[in-house]
């Protein structure tokens, strides 16, 4: 994608985000996706191990209802790929990327009979000013359901501090864009990430925009589920 | 954060600046994990170059020493920053983690691995961890290069705590410096080719899903006086003959080439649509070229000599363009940086070359490819002696046609040490997308 392109994709994509209303439907205001290029044939779900990369954090989050829950709620139990991202992200490669990644992946985890109610999504905001968790519910859309064969949870955060631990855990970098007077900007400059968890609460995969390839994370998810079903 | 919390107070300022993330790509060399965020395409402004600490000199202290290298500077040239690790740990390799905040830097004697700030302030890199454990975690000592994934630190090693032969391995390592899981090169046979278990250097294909290494020698040699060494016909047979083709998903070998002479740096080509990566083997002075064969696998073919290989002029590192159409080579033994044409990677031809030094290793280009760094030391054993060993930072503007030197600081005349690796940054007031390079280069 030329530069000159992405950013009238760009442009416009600000524009409507500008003119959108809360609680709307956000699917025709998301930007264009580049999305990374696949050439190969991945290795069969269970034909090899993910590492245990990490533990995944503990925080305090916003649920869908607006209660206050631990993260550790939404991310054990089952198999879970939770991404963080903002509502007003831009990026052709950002946050919109992971969300349509998401809904692809989402179609094939439903059309698998293996892999129905063992598998959750969670979308968790790293802007606590902006994002609260009515307009995560917005951003969701649709697959904002915590029901169903395969649950997506739209979470926020209260405020800065209980964000930061939740950030230091996952070793997400983010950075206010600011301008030469040091006075800062809304952008959020990240780097994107997916974290893919097992239900014990251990990160096994990282995700980041050449990695979200979703025939590959699918059959990375199988893989942890196959490895549950040895266990028992 | 603190960053995050003045943002929020006053985030009216709106949203239309969320532009300038995407349109303003950022600078940096072409040989980083496809992984690695924030490229810089423009005007570097610090190098940082990791150096080996000389018994006598100055502090003596193997040292991370920064340059600004931005010519609007005041301090334009001048070393603006030394940060000594303590002894000397034979300093080697470098690399960025993928968020491009911290810099992991090994030594290939003593196995640590040092981990540095430069993200917070790149002028005054700050030590905040050092890795100790690797030997004792992986049997690997010599650790080389430094890969970034996403969260975590692929650690190619050079050789083994068992014999400090050239049977090692690659360790992972999350960000937090925790340990995670390690792969040995493969000793048997895959494809028909005896694999040796030899190490050097690893670089990743994402959208092939392809992992690449290489083979170089173990600490019984690359710790070794050369002179000695050289005359030494069995420890002459311990160099690398092998690359292998992994699938980086399993992290399992697939398929072993037959490279012979010990192939150094991998370059993968990331101009859009190519496939392709070539590699320098050293005791041949041979360009070999890896790409598909066409029948699902991977194939290797020598392209080109560098030089006279009779005269061994020991090619040592490779840059490539970032386009994929040109590629420097520095030869260590006759001080000369070479520029091949690789329009055509099948054949690629010397269009030109200028002697820099008296000994010269690595050389890194800026993104555009209008800055040429280079430096002079290849291993403390194997550097020259007496006046033939100088040890510099050169910089070179290349205008296509020929380098100009800008400036050359003498690290011997400083009291630094002997000069290797070098990496590039920018200052924060630097916007630099927050993508990987996978992607920004494509942009």
């Amino acid at each position: 994608m030329s530069a000159r392109r992405t950013a009238a994709g760009l442009w416009l994509a600000v524009l409507l985000a500008l003119c959108g209303t809360a609680g709307a439907s956000r699917d025709a205001q998301r930007p264009v996706v580049e999305r990374p290029t696949m050439d190969y044939v991945p290795p069969a779900a269970g034909s090899y191990r993910l590492n245990v990369i990490q533990p995944a954090p503990e925080g305090r989050v916003v649920g869908p209802d607006g209660r206050f829950r631990s993260l550790s709620a939404y991310t054990r139990g089952r198999v879970t790929l939770l991404s963080l991202i903002y509502t007003y992200c831009t990026e052709p490669t950002g946050c919109a990327l992971a969300y349509e990644t998401g809904v692809e992946l989402k179609a094939k985890i439903i059309a698998d009979e293996a892999l129905r109610g063992r598998v959750r999504f969670v979308s968790l905001s790293f802007d606590p000013v902006n994002d609260d968790y009515r307009s995560m519910q917005a951003y969701g859309g649709s697959n904002a359901r915590a029901d169903g064969p395969l649950p997506w949870f739209f979470l926020a955060t209260r405020n800065v501090d209980e964000l930061k631990s939740i950030l230091e855990g996952f070793d997400q970098d983010i950075e206010i864009e600011v301008d030469p007077r040091g006075s800062a900007f809304r952008t959020i400059s990240h780097m994107l990430k997916l974290f893919l968890i097992d239900r014990d609460g251990m990160v096994r995969e990282i995700y980041s925009t050449a990695f979200l390839q979703p025939e590959a994370m699918l059959n990375d998810i199988k893989t942890l589920v196959m490895e549950e079903d040895a266990r028992r | 954060m603190r960053q995050f919390i003045r943002g929020c107070a006053i985030r009216a300022l709106g949203a239309l600046v969320a532009t300038t993330l995407a349109s303003v790509a950022l600078a940096d060399e072409t040989c980083n994990s496809p992984y690695t965020t924030r490229l810089i395409k423009g005007q570097e402004d610090y190098v940082h170059v990791w150096t080996l600490g000389v018994d006598g000199l100055g502090d003596g202290s193997d040292k991370l020493v920064t340059v600004d290298v931005n010519p609007k500077s005041k301090h334009y040239g001048k070393v603006v920053h030394t940060l000594s690790v303590g002894g000397r740990g034979e300093a080697h390799h470098m690399g960025f983690t993928d968020d491009r905040r911290y810099l992991w830097a090994g030594g290939l004697d003593d196995s640590r691995i040092f981990v540095f700030d430069v993200g917070s302030n790149p002028a005054k890199p700050r030590l905040v961890r050092t890795i100790a454990d690797l030997p004792k975690r992986t049997g690997y000592v010599g650790p080389h290069t430094f890969y970034a994934l996403p969260g975590r630190m692929l650690v190619q090693a050079l050789s083994n705590n068992k014999d400090h032969g050239g049977v090692t391995g690659i360790a992972v390592y999350n960000n937090k410096g925790k340990f995670v899981a390690k792969y040995d090169m493969p000793t048997s046979t895959l494809g028909g080719v005896a694999g040796d278990g030899y190490g050097y250097d690893l670089a990743i294909n994402p959208k092939k899903n392809v992992l690449l290494t290489s083979s170089f020698t173990g600490w019984n040699n690359y710790m070794m006086d050369m002179g000695k060494m050289v005359k030494d016909a069995e420890a002459m047979k311990r160099f690398g003959t092998t690359m292998a083709v992994w699938d980086l998903k399993a992290m399992k070998p697939k398929q072993l080439l037959a490279v012979p002479g010990a192939p150094l740096e991998i370059r993968w080509s990331l101009h859009r649509g190519d496939n392709w990566a070539i590699t320098a083997a050293a005791l041949t002075s041979k360009l070999w070229l890896i790409k598909p064969d066409g029948k699902g696998g991977w194939q290797a073919k020598d392209v080109a000599t560098i030089g006279d290989p009779a005269k061994i002029p020991l090619p040592v590192d490779i840059s490539i363009t970032a386009d994929g159409k040109g590629l420097w080579v520095n030869t260590f033994m006759d001080g000369t940086t070479r520029y091949f044409d690789l329009s055509n990677p099948e054949a690629p031809k010397e269009v030109y070359s200028k002697h820099t030094g008296r000994q010269v290793n690595m050389v890194s280009q800026s993104w555009d490819g209008k800055r040429v760094y280079i430096t002079s030391s290849l291993l403390a054993n194997w550097d020259k002696k007496g006046a033939d060993n100088e040890q510099f930072l050169a910089l070179y503007k290349w205008d296509g046609k020929a380098l100009a030197e800008q400036f050359r600081i003498d690290f011997n005349a400083a009291k630094l040490g002997r000069a290797h690796h070098m990496k590039f940054s920018a200052n924060p007031r630097t916007k630099q997308a927050a993508v990987p390079i996978e992607v920004a280069a494509q942009r």
